[in-house]
This record gives structure tokens, sequence and C-alpha cells, in this order.
């Protein structure tokens, strides 16, 4: 009520003046009521901004591609360098080493000062990651030997553990070298019997295995500064590994990285090639419509019908992939040969659907030229959609390629891929978990940051949700 | 994974019609997902249905859950190893029960030549000789044989019976040589008997089979008569290819013999109860072996035919079976079980073969030298394999071949692979120059796809580049096209193996003779091939002997292979079960001499 009297309109005016008469200015007090104008794309990116999920999958992109393409300049390790030392090494595993000797094949005479005077099984030398040495006194009747190691202390005759090896004859000595831990281990020796067979009596010597490494070694992978310095028995660092190492000692980060030029060669180039002929296609279909329409669509589903896999490997077949050869350009022609229907049947429906709206037909009456429909409506109208369809056919395309590693039509060795280092993970997956987790890791993170992206940019790109806000 | 990959391929047309519709009814839901303050109405809808949907996702699971274990249930009733003992050990009735990797073909004797049969046969049959429990020739069904020149007589002993009663008699050997030789039986493994009088004549049907030297003088005595004199005639007739049949029986069952337990007669330590193919066969004790005091056993069952690891792993940590092979997965946890471990060396040698032919670079003899200069046989087999059982190999020759008084390779020794890497590069510079190269082009490998020649494969590229500077190209193929590709010479190394297929060296050393087809990069070197040929026809041991220790150094000399591992297996076996032998020749798995000890098994 008060304002309704105060506004000047209202209230009855007893004398005008000239005054009255002025103009106002611009220093109005009523706001300004109009949105900042908006295009298109800041509108999106304002909306995909306010999506979270999306955000944070675009972060993990942008730091995808970082760690594929800078991550290599930063990390400086040869992914096919293979450091026999530290096979299957777990993150964080402890890497100091005693410099040694290259080892030399042992007579079994030669013995170690500790063990001096020892009766029975012993160890006679010390002990390392590079051989463990046993000695005995020869047992009286004896036909030979049968050696055993365990992780566990022996608690009898049966739990001896993993025999290594049957010694035929007098022979009073045997050097182990197989797969030997940082760790210790129990030693078994069970004399044989004339004819070979195994008794009952057993000795058991303990072993403290520590790891070592040659001197040459030191020298060829560059681990100190001065190698002349170097003396046996010094304590040096051995490589860093942050991610551990594989089954042959390959650095597991610089492989990641690797296996990822890979990925998203495939991931973004194949479906970057396939959307833009299907765009094509379909646009060209849905426009020109009619019989040419009914021609493209009906190609379309005939290769739709194509059995994906079975195709993609009869590609590989055809294409001839010579030995050492990789199998990633035919597989990319393959998947862009067998792929872009799906996005050519999108975009001709959009299309359709877009020629029969008012405002086309409106500008066809003005008399529009078909290119100006096409540059004006036809492809900003559709745009979003095939983004859309982009980023939900990287995801694709990585998961096909790592598919296709993990069964062996991928990467020629030693290049790495996700999918065949998941495979080769996989063998070792009880013993060595980090193998497999961190290939298969990469492979689950890249593809649901691009699919919650896509998702993410459906929602922001999509027109008819700019008024919702 | 095969179906993951086909439902996302599957997804992707679909998914994109759901972005059309999603975009049509975007409009209501956008409201409700990004207004949440205001409640809309249809919120409660939505609420309420959710609800029901996980109501109904929980009731699937269930459902899905009880179909499991009623499948489960079902499957159990009607399983392989039902109305037989599930135990491995049955310690009331004697039964100890095992696998099978495979199922055999057939149990003919004429006809069969895979491991698995052969393994059942050792059980179920006997020939002239046998192996014993060290491994070791015995008489078996002929109680003494004699070899003079090319004339080889056996004596068979009065008690053997087939398990129908009948004796044993030299005229179901004749009978039995003769069938496998005729080309009508077709049998794979005839050429075992080529070394007999006519064998190869009569098996290609040039001669009647009457003409093959081998007679039944009367029903105990049997003379085989060689075609040249050879020294390790006796050593074969243990292979089950050499096995009697009864000729009566054999026409009785109009060709099937072989193919059920009840088509087949038995002069062995068991016979074959019953025989469900594809899942499992039953072993009793045959009371009509004539030397059936020295079986323990009363049964042995083959209630599981997989040669899944896993699978074994499990059967046998369920107690199901009484032995299974371990992979070094499973290594840690059995000795943290504390089961008793065994080893078995399995008699073969793996070796990398270079391609001698003139059109490869390979031919070249320094190439081949620097190549094995940097080889390091104990690197690869104790740091890249790593497996149990595994041993680094030497030479062409495994471990068990036996010299005139001990090891062969004590008796010719060889010196150690060392790797030196200075020596190698000398005499990779010396092949370059000698080929007229600047740099080696590339060198393809051609390799299997198992596990092993994965890993294998891969080290060998990094060695040869990183020490010489070779670069391997990896051809990997499965089983029967690298075969066709070693046919074919199609590869500059290949990753090979071979096994033993009768007990004398012999069957490694003339590997590499130039006529052998068995060697796919056809060396060739008359050298080599004269040693073969002393070796194939001396009777003198020494001399023999002698000649292998040539072809031994040749071979390394030469570099014909680079040798990479002898392969073996580490085996757990119940705690109860004593006994157990596992042959390089015969029954890899040998329960013949095995025996239950009930007292081993109160700490279990």
């Amino acid at each position: 009520m008060d304002q309704h009297l105060k506004h000047p309109t209202a209230a009855v005016v007893p004398t005008l003046r000239p005054t009255d008469f002025e103009a106002l200015g611009t220093q109005s007090a009523a706001p300004m009521l109009v949105r900042p104008s908006r295009s298109y794309w800041q509108d999106a990116w304002q909306r995909l901004k306010a999506n979270k999920r999306a955000l944070v999958s675009l972060y993990l992109v942008v730091g995808l591609i970082l760690f594929t393409f800078a991550g290599p300049l930063v990390w400086r390790v040869d992914p096919a360098l293979q450091d026999i030392d530290q096979i299957s090494l777990a993150p964080g595993a402890d890497r100091r080493a005693l410099v040694v000797e290259p080892f030399a094949a042992w007579n079994g005479v030669t013995e170690w000062a500790e063990s001096q005077g020892q009766r029975g099984l012993r160890v006679a030398d010390s002990p390392n990651t590079q051989s463990v040495r046993l000695k005995w006194d020869p047992v009286a009747g004896a036909g030979g030997y049968m050696v055993y190691r365990n992780i566990y202390e022996p608690e009898g005759r049966d739990s001896l553990g993993l025999p290594l090896m049957q010694i035929e004859g007098a022979q009073n000595y045997y050097e182990d070298r197989l797969d030997l831990q940082p760790e210790t281990y129990y030693y078994s020796l069970v004399p044989l019997d004339g004819a070979g067979q195994q008794g009952n009596d057993y000795q058991t010597v303990t072993a403290e295995v520590r790891r070592v490494i040659t001197v040459d070694e030191v020298i060829a992978r560059n681990l100190v500064d001065d190698p002349s310095a170097l003396m046996p028995g010094d304590e040096v660092m051995l490589a860093w590994h942050p991610l551990g190492t594989d089954y042959l000692g390959r650095d597991m980060l610089a492989r990641l990285m690797a296996g990822a030029q890979v990925s998203l060669f495939i991931g973004l180039l194949a479906p970057l090639l396939f959307v833009s002929f299907g765009v094509v296609y379909g646009a060209t279909a849905g426009f020109i419509g009619g019989r040419l329409d009914q021609l493209f669509m009906r190609f379309a589903d005939f290769v739709v019908a194509l059995p994906f896999l079975l195709f993609m490997i009869l590609f590989q077949v055809v294409f001839g992939i010579g030995p050492g050869e990789s199998g990633i350009i035919p597989m990319m022609v393959a998947l862009v040969i067998l792929s872009w229907p799906a996005t050519a049947r999108l975009v001709r429906g959009q299309i359709l659907q877009i020629r029969e709206e008012a405002y086309v037909s409106a500008a066809r009456l003005l008399g529009a030229s078909n290119k100006y429909l096409i540059t004006r409506h036809m492809i900003p109208n559709t745009l979003g959609v095939i983004l859309v369809t982009l980023t939900f056919a990287v995801p694709t395309a990585i998961f096909t390629e790592a598919f296709l590693s993990f069964i062996g039509m991928g990467v020629a060795p030693p290049t790495a891929s996700w999918g065949s280092m998941c495979n080769e993970g996989l063998k070792t997956m009880l013993t060595h978990p980090h193998e497999l987790i961190f290939p298969a890791a990469m492979i689950s993170i890249t593809v649901l940051a691009f699919n919650l992206l896509g998702d993410g940019l459906r929602d922001a790109l999509d027109a008819r949700m700019r008024s919702s806000e | 994974m095969l179906g993951a990959c086909l439902a996302v391929r599957d997804d992707c047309p679909n998914r994109f019609y759901q972005i059309d519709r999603d975009m049509k009814q975007s409009e209501s839901q956008s409201e409700s997902t990004q207004s949440l303050p205001a409640q809309a109405p249809g919120d409660r809808l939505t609420q309420a249905a959710s609800r029901q949907l996980a109501l109904y996702a929980a009731i699937v699971v269930i459902a899905l859950a009880a179909a499991m274990f009623g499948l489960n249930y079902l499957a159990s009733l009607t399983s392989s190893a039902a109305g037989m003992s599930r135990q491995a050990v049955d310690v009331e009735n004697n039964i100890i029960t095992s696998y099978l990797r495979e199922e055999p073909p057939q149990m003919n004797s004429l006809r069969s030549s895979d491991a698995v049969s052969s393994m059942v046969m050792a059980h179920v049959m006997e020939g002239l000789l046998r192996y014993d429990e060290n491994s070791q020739l015995a008489p078996g069904v002929a109680e003494r044989w004699e070899q003079d020149g090319s004339t080889v007589t056996f004596w068979l002993r009065d008690d053997a019976r087939w398990s129908n009663g009948e004796p044993v008699t030299a005229h179901d050997f004749e009978f039995a040589w003769k069938t496998v030789l005729a080309p009508a039986t077709g049998s794979q493994y005839a050429f075992l008997l080529y070394p007999i009088l006519n064998a190869e004549a009569a098996n290609n049907g040039e001669i009647s089979t009457d003409e093959i030297g081998v007679e039944a003088v009367d029903d105990r005595t049997l003379v085989v008569t060689l075609e040249t004199p050879i020294a390790y005639f006796d050593r074969m007739v243990a292979y089950m290819t050499f096995m009697p049949v009864n000729e009566a029986f054999y026409e009785q069952t109009n060709g099937r013999y072989g193919a059920d337990a009840d088509q087949m007669l038995y002069n062995g330590p068991f016979i074959m109860t019953s025989w469900v193919h594809g899942a499992s066969m039953q072993l009793r004790k045959n009371p009509y072996y004539w030397d059936a005091d020295r079986i323990k056993l009363d049964g042995l069952n083959y209630a599981h035919m997989t040669s899944d690891s896993n699978t074994l792993q499990n059967l046998f940590k369920d107690g199901q079976i009484a032995i299974a092979d371990l992979t070094s997965e499973m290594l840690e946890e059995a000795m943290f079980q504390r089961w008793p471990l065994s080893q078995f060396m399995e008699g073969t040698t793996f070796y990398t073969e270079f391609n001698h032919r003139p059109d490869r670079l390979t031919r070249n003899l320094n190439l081949r030298k620097a190549m094995l200069l940097v080889h390091d046989p104990s690197e690869l087999v104790n740091r890249v394999i790593k497996l149990p059982g595994y041993l680094p190999a030497e030479t062409l020759f495994p471990r068990w071949v036996e010299g005139m008084n001990g090891p062969f390779r004590e008796e010719y020794p060889l010196p150690p692979l060392q790797r030196d890497v200075e020596k190698a590069r000398e005499h990779l510079q010396m092949a370059l120059d000698e080929l007229g190269l600047e740099e080696l082009p590339p060198l393809v490998f051609l390799s299997s796809d198992t596990p092993v020649a994965r890993i294998q494969s891969e080290y060998y590229q990094e060695v040869f580049r990183r020490y010489l500077g070779i670069e391997l190209l990896i051809d990997r193929q499965v089983f029967r096209q690298r075969l066709e590709k070693m046919t074919a010479g199609d590869f500059d190394l290949v990753g090979a193996g071979w096994g033993p297929d009768y007990n004398d060296p012999l069957t490694f050393a003339d590997l590499f003779a130039s006529w052998n087809l068995n060697n796919r990069g056809r060396y060739s070197n008359p050298e080599l091939d004269a040693q073969v040929r002393i070796a194939q026809s001396s009777l003198d041991p020494q001399e023999r002997t002698d000649a292998f220790g040539e072809i031994h150094r040749i071979i390394r000399e030469q570099v014909v292979i680079m040798p990479d591992y002898e392969r073996g297996y580490v085996y757990v076996t119940d705690p109860r079960v004593k006994g157990i032998v596992r042959h390089v020749f015969g029954a890899e798995t040998d329960f013949t001499n095995a025996w239950i000890d009930v007292d081993a098994g109160d700490d279990q």
C-alpha cells in the first residue's frame, strides 16, 4: 500500500513544473533483469562445472593425458629394460643390496670362514640372492642326496618343503640359485640309499639370504656416481621402481606409461575416425533422404549385423601381421570399419528430426540455401550429440584394445599395453598381485572417467535442458 | 572376458538410443535431480519404485544363489565319482584315488600312442620287460633274454596268466607285433618295431607280415630277428606297443578291442573293472598276475579326468586325490600346509634350435657362437622361469642319460656355459665380417604360446639386444602352427624340446643327423652323421658311448643348439601313500609299488 501511495503516477500531482519533464538519465534504481548473454558453449561449460562427477572425470582425463605424454619425459626409464636383480618386486620393497663379485660356478671345495669346523650340513659361503652354497660331510652308505628348501621351519620328514635337486653319487655340495629372495630359508638334506630311495633321516640348516648385486651390474645400471671407488661389501641402493617391477624386472610405471600411449592412441584416434565417418554418412542419408537414405541405412544394418569379435580377428589375420609386428594398426582399421554404423544411425535420426522443425521450414521459406541450413541449423544442433557419442566411444575403444591385447592379438613384445600387461599379471595374481592390479586399475579408471565425462557432457550439451536452470 | 566385451559392443547402439530417450525425459528428470530442496511430488513415487526395485533385486540374487546350490547338489548326484569312494585314500578297502590328465583315446596297445594310455596300460598290462620301482628294466613276462648278434631270444615265465586264467604265451606276442605292423591296423607307433627284420617293408605293405622276423618257437620261447644288430632292442620292448594281445579274445571283440573295460584281456598287476568314458576308471587287483604278492594295493580309482592344475590342487586340498602336480603359485601354500613334496624330472630337454639352411644368417658359426656366449641357462631357469622342478640344461643329453659307469655327462664333460660378453662381441664382429654386413638385420625367434615360452622369448629379446645389439622378432604361434613353420624352415631361431622315445641315448643322439626329419634346422654335418651311424649299428657299448660323446662335443662346438632347460615337476602326495614312482619311460605315475601307510595319516 505504501508503495502504491509513493508511486509518482498514483499520487495526485497538483502542479506540473518544467523539471518534471527532464530526462531521468541512466541512474535508474530498477535492477537489470536481463541475464548475461552466454553462448551455447559457455552455458554448457557452466553446467559441466556444476556437475562434480563430470568435473572430477575431466581432471582424471587431463591427468591421464599428462601421464601418457608428459610422464615419459619426467620418468625416463626404458619400459623394455629388464632388471634381472629385481624381478616381480612389489612397490616399496627394500632396495638395499650388497656389492659382490660376479658369479662364478663353485667347485664345492672352498669354504667360508664362518662355517669352518662345523659338521654335517652347513652353509659354505655367505648366503645371498646370487647363490646359497651348501656343503655337508658325506653320510656313510649314501648313494646320493636330496636337497630340500623351505620358507617355513620343517616339522618333520614330510615337511621339508621344495625338493631342489637329487644328487647322484658322492658329490657333497650343492649350489642353490633358484629364485632366491632376501628372506630366511631352511635347507634340508636327505641321504639316499644305494637304490636311490630316500631314507627317514634329515639334517636342516638355516640360511639368511641377503640381496646382492654384482659390480658389473652396478656399473651397467649406473647406480653410483663413482664406480671406481666401489668395493665388494659396499652397500648400494638398487634402481627405484615406484610401482614395482614385472616378471622380467621391467619398471611397472614406465610400462604403464608406454601402455597408456597404445591405449590412448587406439582410444582417441579410432573413435575420432569412425565418428567422423559415421557423421558424414548419417548426415548425408538423413539430409538427402528418400531412396538413398534407405540404401545407406540398410548397408549400415548389414555392418551392424557382422559379429564384431570374429570379424576383428579375421581382419587381423587378413591384414597379415608378421613376426614381431604390432597388431595395433590392423586393430584400428578393424575398429573403424566395424564401429561407424552406430554414429551414422544416431546422426541420421537427429538430422531427420531437425529437418522437420518449424524453424528450418521457416528458414527454407525465407530462401535459405542448403549450405546455410547445414552450417546454421544442422551442425550446431547435432554437435552435442556427436560429442557425447565420441566420449562414449573412447572407453569402448580402449576396452576393446585391452581385451584384444589380453587375448594376445594386440601389441608385439616387448611393447606393453594395458591389456597385455593384465594378461601377464594374471599368471602371478596370487604371488605378485601388483602386476595385475596396476594395469587393471588403469583400464578401469580410464574407462570410468571417460564414461562419466560423457555422461556429464550429455547433460551439459543438451540444448533443451538450458531452460531448467 | 569374451562375454564382457561382447556386452560392451552390444551396448553401443542401444546406448545411443538411450541418450535420445533420456533427452525426451530429461525435463522431468533434471528437475527432480537438480532442484532437490524443493521436493517434487514425483519423488515419493521414485522412492517407492526404487524400493520395489531393490526388493526385486534381492529376490533375484537369493533365487540365483538357491539355484546354484541346487544345481551343485544335482551335479554331485550324477558326478563321475558317484558310487565311487570320494576319498583320496580308502584305508578300509585299500584303494587309492588319483586322476588322469585326459581320457585315453583307446586302450588298444596295438594302436595307442599317447602318454595317458601308456600310463594306464602299465598298470593293467605287462610286456616282456617292465620298469621296477627304481626305474630300472626288470623281467616282466619274460624270465630272461639273450641277444646274439641280430637274434634276440626271450624265455617266458610259465606262471604268466591272462585275466581269464589262460597262460600268456609267445604266440600272444608274435600275434600282437605282427598285427601292429599290418598296414590295416594303421598304428602310428609301428615305426618303433622297424628294427625287426622286414618290419618296415611289411608295414608298408610290400611283403606279407608272415615274413617279419618274430617267431614263437614254442609257447615259452620268442625269437626275434633284427634287421641289423642294435644294442638297445631289449630297452624298447617295455613300451606299450610291444605288449601281448590274446588272439582268440582279439578276434572275438570285432574290432572293439580296448574300447571298453570288458573289451580287453589283462595280464598286468590290475584289471579294469569299469570305464565311464570321459569321467572315470576303476582298477582292481588282478588275482591271476604272476607276481601278485608284490602288489600291495587292492585297487586304484582314476576318479577325475582333467588337466587343469587349479582343479587338481583343489581336489588334492579336499582330500579327493592322492597326488597332484604343483604350479609355482601353489608352492607357498604347499609349504605352509606342510605337504610332502617330491620332484620328478620328465627326461625332456628344451633348447633353442638354429636354422642351418643356406639362406639363413644363423648358418654362420661365429654368429651362433656369439649368441651361445651370452646365453646363460642358469639365469634363465633360476631367475626368469623360476618354476620348481626346472633345471638348467647344459647339452642336448639330459641328466638321466647313463654313460658306461655313471652319468654320461660326467664321463664326457663339457666346459660350463659361462657368459662372456667380450668374447661374444669378438665372434659377432667376425660373423659380420664374414657375412659382409655392417649391422645384423633382426632375427626371427619362433616361439610357442605357453607361459614359459612367452617369458623365455621376451627374456632372449632383451639378452641379445643388450649384449650383442641383435634384435629378435618374436613369432608366437600355437603348437600346430609352430610345427608347420618349423618344418617349412620359416624361422631363424626356434624354441624346441625333445623327449625320449626309448631308454637309449640314441633317441637324442640321432636328432641332428642330416636324414632325421625332426632336425628342423636342417643341420647337416658328415662328421656327426658318421658318429650317429656308429651309435646305431655298433654292439660294443664302449664304442657306442664314445660315439655319443663325440656327438655331444660336436653339438656344443658347432653350436647346433643353445640348451635351455630340462623340464621337471614338483608334486605333492598324500602322506599316507608311499611308494608312488614316476618314470621317464613307461607309466609317468606308477602306483604298482604303492602302499597305504595308515600310521602316517594319524597326524593329518
